[in-house]
């Protein structure tokens, strides 16, 4: 009984899905911190009085919600031939650009959920624009972007698994890489599901508690 | 020390400010009054530009205010304004609140900050919460908050936009005690109230403003005992009875 377990894919996928968890979380990481500046910029763009920065990051916004991650990931990778990214870099990419426009919603919604009145006690005390945003206005936006950048989180981890379609070795793909050879592919997807859940259970229950917390 | 000539302000179509002139003196405190809607907050607004003005002059000080060049975030910090609302900054400390400015504007050092609105605090009968968040204090204390976070910058004027309205009546007295202080220390004010007692008591000078103009001005005791333009009879009947 426990020989079968131990020499079933439950056990024997994990190195492999273990380097390709890696990846994942490489993805995801990295492509949030730089999709956060994106959806940083473009948000407070779409707030700003000068038209053309609000036009830039409206068209960005736009277009790359209206899309499906799928065409987008196959876009940067293939349709950008000129540039012939890596396909490393080509997701990362992807999840930037389209985190970035959810975040920039994020950003735009919580800062403009912050009454007009906290601006202009700023703007009343002396402080330029520049500082009443870093000082006052960011730092309460900043608060209430917590729990929807978690959510912007969890769904970015589960969008990596479409880079499986450009031979990305995350960890989707090492699995199919698995039980391409061992055919156990009820066995070896468990075990993804199982890996997705551990991140995403938990991160669930701590956005619950800081929303609480928060109190927003 | 405030001069307005020919103020005109407009949202779109819609003029607000339809040609105000004025003349207030230092250490004169002038309360505003006037119906719902009739431009008093504009008018103040205009005066630490937190409107732009369409057209018409302002100086304060010496400083012509609607000059391109003036530097706009200087005037602010030389004009207090307090807000109906107070917009103390929930995510700092009350002691935060006000040396803030003091910190970031005019690059005090933040031990001499932390001194001066320790003794603001102290001065608006609040020393004991500079470490207390806005949250958890009453309306009343919030805006003696609101106020000293607006001296710390050492203005030569302040305004005041309905500073107890949002009160409940019995913290009332302790603002307007503050701020007759501050009368009496030769503070140059401008405030929107409808407080009549503090306006007879403290006031120099009433506007009473309507559609966009000051209607009629005099001295507190003649404006609300024996008002002369018809539409301050009828206002002042209004709310007093
Ligand atoms: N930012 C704005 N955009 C458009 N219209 C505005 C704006 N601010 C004020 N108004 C309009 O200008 C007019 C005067 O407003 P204001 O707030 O100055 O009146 P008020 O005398 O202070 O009234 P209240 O006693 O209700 O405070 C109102 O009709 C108001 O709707
Ligand atoms: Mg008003």
């Amino acid at each position: 009984m426990i020989e079968n377990f131990l020499d079933s894919a439950y056990v024997k996928s994990l190195p492999y899905l273990w380097e390709g968890i890696q990846l994942t979380l490489y993805i995801t990481i990295v492509g949030l911190l730089l999709g956060f500046i994106l959806g940083a910029i473009t948000g407070l763009g779409r707030l700003s009085k000068v038209a053309i920065f609000r036009g830039i990051s409206t068209v960005y916004v736009e277009v790359v919600r209206g899309t499906p991650i799928l065409a987008q990931v196959l876009f940067i990778y293939y349709g950008l031939t000129a540039v012939n990214i890596g396909e490393l870099t080509a997701a990362i990419i992807a999840i930037m650009m389209n985190a970035g426009a959810y975040i920039a919603e994020i950003v735009r919604g919580a800062v403009y959920s912050i009454d007009k009145g906290q601006h202009e006690a700023g703007r009343a005390i002396g402080l330029t624009e520049r500082q009443t945003m870093r000082y006052i206005v960011w730092p309460q936006a900043f608060k209430r972007m917590i729990p929807p950048l978690g959510n912007q989180f969890i769904i970015s981890l589960k969008d990596t698994s479409l880079f499986s379609v450009i031979a990305v070795g995350e960890v989707l793909y090492m699995a199919k890489q698995y039980y391409n050879t061992t055919f156990e592919i009820f066995e070896t997807l468990i075990m993804v599901c199982i890996f997705y859940l551990l991140i995403t259970i938990p991160t669930s229950i701590i956005l619950r508690r800081v929303e609480r917390k928060l109190d927003v | 020390m405030i001069t307005v000539k020919d103020l005109h302000k407009s949202f779109g179509e819609l003029e607000v400010l339809k040609g105000i002139d004025a003349q207030i003196k230092e250490q004169e405190v002038v309360c505003v009054i006037g119906p719902s809607g009739s431009g008093k907050s504009t008018f103040l607004r205009c005066l630490n530009l937190l409107e732009d003005v369409t057209s018409g002059e302002i100086e304060i000080d010496g400083q012509q205010l609607t000059d391109p060049r003036i530097d706009i975030n200087e005037v602010r910090s030389q004009v207090g304004m307090v807000f109906q609302h107070f917009n103390l900054f929930p995510h700092k400390t009350v002691l935060e609140n006000i040396t803030l400015g003091p910190i970031k504007v005019k690059g005090v050092s933040e031990g001499e900050a932390k001194e001066i609105g320790q003794s603001l605090l102290k001065k608006v009968g609040l020393a004991d919460k500079e470490n207390a968040y806005p949250d958890s204090l009453s309306g009343g204390q919030k805006q003696r908050v609101a106020i000293a976070r607006s001296l710390a910058m050492d203005p030569k004027v302040m305004l005041f936009d309905e500073p107890t309205s949002a009160l409940d009546p019995e913290l009332v007295g302790d603002v307007l005690e503050v701020m007759k202080d501050l009368a009496q220390e030769g503070m140059t004010m401008v405030v929107v109230t409808h407080e009549m007692g503090f306006a007879k008591e403290v006031g120099d000078r009433v506007f009473f403003m309507d559609e966009g103009v000051i209607m009629e001005e005099g001295d507190p005791v003649q404006i609300f005992d024996n008002p002369q333009n018809p539409r301050t009879q009828s206002f002042l009947s209004k709310i007093l009875s």
